[in-house]
């Protein structure tokens, strides 16, 4: 198994490639290191997203509720700066509210033992619905530019520093996952919950752990937000569930838990901003963008049917290759 | 030797000069006008993409038009921020959001890209222009009188999406105002308001309740496009077509076999390939140094007629449209 995955990110690696090249006959102005780092841009918030939800996923379980979350963050973001509060003290107490916010649909989900996709379906309206009544219809616009740093601001001239975090992010859950006790549980967990139950493991802990964490990243994806579109309202990132959930998918994360990694998710991202960026350079019409996208995400999910189809078509190819044990 | 060479570069020197001047202060034609709409594939920006493409090929531009096939203001950010990269004189858009856009719209005017929007606005200190395609009252005004159309008398109910929609509460706050002062809107009688979310289904139970409600109810108003027709089914299938009438904006595609079966008697809009075509004109008109943006400026956008400029960069179209079963035909979007 372990060596089966690396071999799905080396795909996503060479459809990366091809499809830069792909961009590059597409538009000539796809080419130029300004603007792929700047492209990059445009699929932070949702990448933060993604890499907590992965989290979850590996679990087994599933969050649809981080958009809303998100929202919730961007408006609580307004109230700190409305009410002139320095952003060191205004990113922690948010983030901290955020991963409250997961920290209860994990509590709805593992003590409660409800199915995760009702408890956050429901939660998706209610963290969304709390974000309107919290903030205003119009709005809030008038940040404090420290606010609008990380969101708006490059590095050396055109690095994005919303992709320098999210690169940060991601390697930090990474190991997470990978070199420590939690990381190493939550895959058990994911494999064979009763097992890990019986091994020991408090899994309602974990899953709470992991759904404050999701929550918390969503936060801090807030920060995100409000530098990069400076404006703070409850349908903040409506619909962005969809592309977060593509990624994680099309990254190589089982739906039914305990496969997958970070890097996939993170590569998953980088073809589908590769492929969002040609296109959209290339000015091709809306519903041929959707249909290409959806494309691909169908072809995440058939992949292992794939493998096996291509499997077997090489065996009926090379019977006496296959049969030669026989 | 060296004499000559110097001469010779001197010569040269001129001569591009020459032609710099040329190309930097005669520039009339030859730019390159994007336009995104809300989404893509819906008639009525389809139409606008139309009138856009037209003005630009009459006036010898480039024109790209290009954006995501729903409305979500982050792909509407990405599809600004793909213009930017292409280098365009000018943005023309339709807005999903006045705030959210505002940084990357921001970002082009810096680079002295020209921003013009049209059916929606843009925060104001992010665009350059914007194109209003018809006054509150203005708008009041006609659906009145298309249910003067519909009942002599009577009755009327508005469906609004939200009570804090800016614009359809406003446009129900004039329609309240002309019926009680306007002798020629005193005929009717303000029964309810109730709202709807921009929803095909709830427009529809909602149409059915007002009816239930109401017994003498005779006009049913909505300035949502989506409301409007959907109360014209409602009608049509609780079988009070006849009695009671659905009025408001509405695109002529969605309201055509209503108009031409005798259900309904009358819809308005505006006319969305002039609005197009008009926001492209001008927008060339700026590039080309020809519009001056200061308020009560007047100019002629080619087969769109003459405009002022009002406050703050807003130029209101104001043409309204009314379809009836003789004039639905001719719509075309």
């Amino acid at each position: 198994m372990s060596r089966r995955l690396p071999q799905w990110e080396l795909t996503l690696v060479v459809f990366t490639l091809v499809a830069a090249a792909w961009s590059a006959t597409l538009s000539p102005y796809y080419l130029s290191l300004d603007q792929i780092l700047n492209s990059t841009r445009q699929f932070v918030y949702p990448g933060i997203l993604a890499v907590g939800l992965a989290v979850v996923v590996v679990l087994g379980e599933i969050d649809i509720s981080l958009a809303s979350t998100l929202a919730f963050g961007a408006v609580l973001f307004s109230k700190f700066s409305a009410a002139a509060a320095p952003i060191w003290l205004a990113v922690p107490i948010v983030v901290a509210a955020c991963a409250a916010l997961g920290a209860l649909n994990g509590v709805l989900v593992a003590r409660l033992g409800l199915p995760s996709l009702a408890v956050t379906l429901g939660t998706m309206g209610a963290f969304r619905g709390l974000a309107f009544i919290l903030g205003s219809e119009t709005g809030y616009t008038s940040f404090d530019d420290s606010y609008l740093y990380v969101g708006s601001e490059e590095l050396l001239g055109s690095l994005p520093i919303s992709f320098v975090l999210f690169c940060g992010v991601a390697l930090a859950v990474g190991v997470l996952m990978r070199r420590t006790v939690f990381g190493r549980r939550c895959y058990a967990v994911g494999l064979n919950k009763e097992a890990s139950w019986a091994a020991g493991i408090d899994v309602a802990q974990l899953k709470i752990q992991a759904y404050a964490l999701a929550g918390g990243l969503a936060g801090l994806a807030a920060l995100v937000w409000i530098g990069q579109y400076g404006s703070a309202r409850g349908d903040n990132a409506d619909g962005a569930i969809l592309l977060v959930v593509t990624a994680v998918v099309l990254g190589g994360v089982d739906i039914n838990g305990g496969r997958g990694g970070i890097l996939g998710v993170v590569l998953a991202l980088f073809l589908l901003g590769t492929m969002r960026n040609g296109m959209g350079l290339a000015n091709v019409a809306g519903p041929t963008q959707t249909i290409v996208l959806g494309a691909l995400l169908i072809a995440g999910v058939l992949r292992p049917a794939i493998f096996r189809a291509v499997a077997r078509v090489y065996r009926l190819m090379f019977p006496r290759l296959a049969d030669a044990p026989n | 030797m060296q004499r000559r060479s110097a001469l010779l570069s001197g010569a040269a020197a001129i001569f591009a000069f020459a032609l710099a001047f040329s190309g930097a202060g005669a520039k009339d034609s030859g730019f390159k006008i994007m336009m995104t709409p809300k989404w893509t594939g819906f008639p009525y920006f389809e139409a606008a993409a139309r009138g856009g493409k037209d003005a630009a090929d009459e006036l010898g531009d480039q024109f790209v038009y290009a954006g995501a096939d729903h409305a979500d203001v982050t792909l509407q950010v990405e599809t600004l921020q793909n213009f930017l990269t292409q280098k365009p004189d000018a943005i023309v858009l339709a807005a999903i959001d006045l705030n959210a856009v505002a940084p990357v719209l921001k970002q082009a005017r810096k680079q002295g890209i020209v921003v013009t929007t049209f059916d929606a606005d843009a925060a104001a200190d992010a665009r350059d222009m914007f194109f209003n395609q018809m006054s509150y009252k203005q708008a009041a005004k006609t659906m009145l009188d298309c249910a003067l159309m519909d009942a002599p008398e009577g009755e009327v109910a508005f469906v609004a999406a939200s009570p804090t929609s800016p614009n359809h509460s406003a446009h129900i706050k004039y329609m309240k105002e002309y019926i009680q002062n306007d002798p020629k809107y005193q005929v009717f009688k303000v029964v309810d308001t109730q709202y709807a979310n921009d929803e095909d289904a709830k427009s529809y139970d909602v149409a059915i309740n007002l009816m239930q409600a109401h017994p003498n109810l005779k006009v049913i108003i909505s300035s949502s496009a989506v409301s409007a027709p959907a109360g014209a089914r409602a009608i049509d299938a609780s079988g009070h077509a006849g009695k009671v009438f659905s009025t408001g904006f509405a695109l002529p595609s969605a309201i055509k076999t209503y108009l031409e079966d005798g259900s309904e008697k009358c819809f308005a809009l505006w006319n969305p390939y002039e609005l197009g075509y008009l926001a492209t004109y001008a927008t060339h008109l700026k590039l080309a140094g020809k519009l001056d943006l200061k308020p009560g400026t007047t100019f002629k956008a080619g087969k769109a007629g003459e405009y002022t400029v009002g406050e703050g960069g807003e130029i209101v179209y104001g043409k309204p449209l009314m379809f009836t079963k003789d004039t639905v035909d001719k719509a075309g979007f």
